[in-house]
């Protein structure tokens, strides 16, 4: 368990060092920065010179990278180009919004596809059966984008918009009822995902000899649905979920623009039309790590969960 | 053609044999035969018909439009979508659909009023702006059109209003689906071809290559696409013309999107190669290449192309997206994320919700269909694998 724990954590960090490689040689290749983004100020030359001077974006690629790594592996992910202040300080608050707000999504997505779950795996053909087929058909052809716009003008025409709209621009908050809305939308193409795999795990678990054995003995059936179904249909499920963070936090993206939720896919949206790069550099490492880290606790759970794997 | 009045059971498979005994032969026409062949394949005829009809508007985009999706009539910003009228002012019922010109009554409502004077039919295969038919023929023909006369100027007719340039719904609504039409799958087409591509290379040759090939992949469906293709879009300028927004989309889609469909490759081309005809290529020296090419590729065909066709939306969706968040094709252009940017939160309240929605509709309704499709070939792929285990045991008992 160490081992994989440590072996993850090395190669996470190797990951996230490719990806910030990437990103600044595709910078210092395009010639974009922060400082080229102000051409509409119509700045002189020299103006622009000592900007870049100010901010280090006149020395070497290698250089910059090296710089900026050895700080990152002391906790400075460096300054934005706009304003100027750590990038750090900027993505705190964003990550714990985006972090809430992909825990209440999975949580109900979660509750959803394991009741409808295993109340269809129980009855082949039945109507809760053909209704998950339903939903999970739905679910997944409704993208985000149009739910997304459509909760929102949904709830701008209702009274809930004081309670569930956007959050202001100037909010430091971060645990507030407006986080729902936005969980929702982002949660409904997830439960297309979870709640097919359940169906099927479940299914598969419930034709089992143990559970026959179980019910068998007597035992209640919500001992048998809960202790011997489900608990061996749990790692194909904790797969899934870890294969899902990532479209988790790729929706996030959309979800959070579109519904006004501050999080850090909103963050990054507004990094892009600024050009300002370390930030997003920022943004797109602390997305990664946080969805690798989702991983290596799927992992983690896998384990404990079943002994075989440990 | 006759069917064969006693057909011997143990050559057809399971659901044929069930058909055949349900139904006596009745003197089975081709026609009859056809639709046998059809039966159970509702949800892939149903999802062909609807990216059919798709694929039409993509390749008639512009004959459908009645104008250019740039054109701009500034006086008629927010109209709403013209009424199509076959009864005039006075109540006369006229048999050729016409309409009235109109005119701005209050600015900040965007509230219209018609011009009952005179009336302007609507005309089919009317002249309009030139553009090449099929990319090749230069012409200025459209489906439909307003007749106008010498002297006056026929009024636009927009089937879903016209947005805040005045710009026709309809018409950029097809150049969108043209642009996300041309994005989407492409883009799930060559990252296929990479993902196969690396995942037979990892299933054949195994070891360390299969090992390094498979974390990576590992790696890339575990990292958030989204945020990394915005990372790397900043690094470029702002502005792209459309030709460069479709190539760095493509080449960014391909990078990120090969994983999925390369574990799928791989896991086939591993069992593949434990199946005779395989070792008997092997034994006979037939080079690497032919084998992965005739007997692995062509055997894994369909599943592959089933995890493609249930990848695509994905592809699709992050084009929308980004078009959405002003990062894809961008302004003139049209694709079906950037004509939502003008949707906001009171859209229900200026009573046409459904033109404004519309780009909204017709990407659920592709991926509707796509996903349609997919489970369609989904089913028939486990239909043939039951067929092929059967007549394996079959040939077993012999």
């Amino acid at each position: 368990m160490i081992k994989l724990i440590f072996s993850r954590l090395l190669q996470g960090v190797f990951v996230l060092l490719i990806i910030s490689f990437l990103i600044f040689a595709l910078m210092a290749r395009a010639g974009g920065d922060a400082v080229s983004a102000l051409d509409t100020l119509r700045s002189s030359e020299e103006t622009r010179k000592s900007l870049r001077g100010l901010d280090g974006l006149d020395r070497p690629l290698m250089e910059r990278y090296w710089n900026w790594v050895a700080e990152a592996a002391r906790g400075d992910l460096g300054r934005s180009l706009t304003l100027h202040i750590p990038v750090w300080n900027i993505l705190r608050l964003p990550l714990l919004r985006t972090g809430l707000l992909a825990a209440v999504a999975l949580l109900i997505a979660w509750l959803i596809s394991l009741t409808l779950g295993i109340a269809a795996a129980r009855r082949a053909g039945s109507w809760v059966d053909r209704l998950c087929s339903v939903i999970v058909l739905l679910a997944a052809s409704t993208p985000r984008l149009v739910m997304a716009l459509l909760a929102l003008a949904f709830i701008a025409s209702t009274p809930l918009f004081n309670v569930f709209g956007p959050t202001s621009d100037s909010a430091t908050e971060v645990w507030s009822l407006r986080v729902i809305p936005p969980a929702i939308v982002l949660s409904i193409p997830l439960v297309a995902l979870f709640l097919a795999q359940t169906r099927a795990v479940i299914r598969d678990a419930l034709d089992e000899e143990f559970v026959r054995a179980a019910r068998a003995k007597g035992a209640p059936e919500w001992i048998v649905l809960l202790r011997h179904a489900l608990r061996p249909a749990l790692n194909p499920l904790i797969t899934v979920f870890g294969f899902s963070l990532g479209e988790v936090m790729s929706g996030s993206v959309i979800v959070e623009t579109v519904m006004g939720w501050r999080g850090l896919g909103q963050l990054g949206v507004e990094a892009v039309g600024t050009r300002d790069i370390p930030l997003l550099l920022g943004v797109a490492l602390a997305a990664s790590a946080a969805v690798m880290a989702g991983n290596l606790l799927a992992d983690v759970l896998q384990r404990l969960n079943n002994p075989r794997l440990r | 053609m006759k069917w064969p009045e006693k057909q011997s059971s143990a050559t057809l498979s399971p659901p044929a044999e069930a058909c055949a005994k349900g139904r006596p032969s009745k003197g089975a026409s081709a026609w009859r035969l056809g639709l046998r062949k059809l039966r159970g394949r509702g949800s892939l005829i149903a999802g062909i018909s609807v990216v059919g009809v798709f694929g039409l508007v993509f390749f008639l985009a512009d004959w459908l439009a009645p104008y250019d999706y740039r054109s701009q009539s500034r006086p008629e910003s927010m109209a709403p979508p013209t009424p199509i009228r076959f009864r005039d002012a006075q109540g006369q019922l006229h048999a050729w659909p016409f309409i009235y010109a109109r005119r701005l009554v209050d600015r900040s409502t965007h509230r219209y009023e018609e011009i009952t004077d005179r009336a302007y039919p609507l005309e089919l295969f009317a002249r309009g702006y030139s553009y090449e038919f099929l990319w090749f023929f230069p012409t200025n023909l459209h489906l439909f059109g307003v007749r106008g006369d010498a002297g006056a100027e026929a009024p636009r007719v927009y089937l879903l209003g016209a947005d805040k340039f005045g710009r026709d719904r309809f018409s950029r609504l097809l150049m969108a689906t043209y642009y996300s039409l041309l994005v989407g799958p492409i883009g799930a087409l060559l990252a296929g071809a990479l993902g196969v591509l690396i995942g037979v290379v990892a299933g054949y040759k195994g070891g360390w290559t299969d090992t390094v090939l498979m974390r990576a992949a590992d790696v890339m469906l575990a990292l958030p696409a989204l945020v990394l293709i915005l990372a790397v879009r900043a690094t470029f300028p702002p502005g792209l013309q459309p030709a460069g927004a479709i190539k760095l989309l493509l080449v960014l889609f391909v990078l990120l999107g090969w994983a999925e469909i390369s574990r799928l490759a791989r896991g086939l081309t591993m069992e593949l190669r434990q199946r005779d005809h395989v070792m008997a290529a092997v034994s006979l020296g037939c080079s690497p290449a032919q084998i992965i090419l005739r007997h692995i590729l062509l055997n894994a065909a369909l599943p592959l192309t089933t995890q493609a066709v249930l990848i695509l939306p994905t592809f699709l969706l992050a084009e929308t997206a980004l078009s959405y968040l002003g990062v894809g094709l961008q302004e003139p252009e049209a694709s079906w994320g950037s004509l939502l940017t003008a949707v906001d939160n009171s859209v229900f309240k200026r009573g046409h919700a459904f033109a404004e929605l519309s780009p909204a509709l017709a990407i659920t309704l592709f991926v509707f269909g796509v996903r349609l499709i997919g489970d369609g070939l989904e089913k028939e792929r486990r239909e043939l694998e039951v067929e092929r285990s059967t007549r394996v045991e079959r040939s077993d008992q012999q």
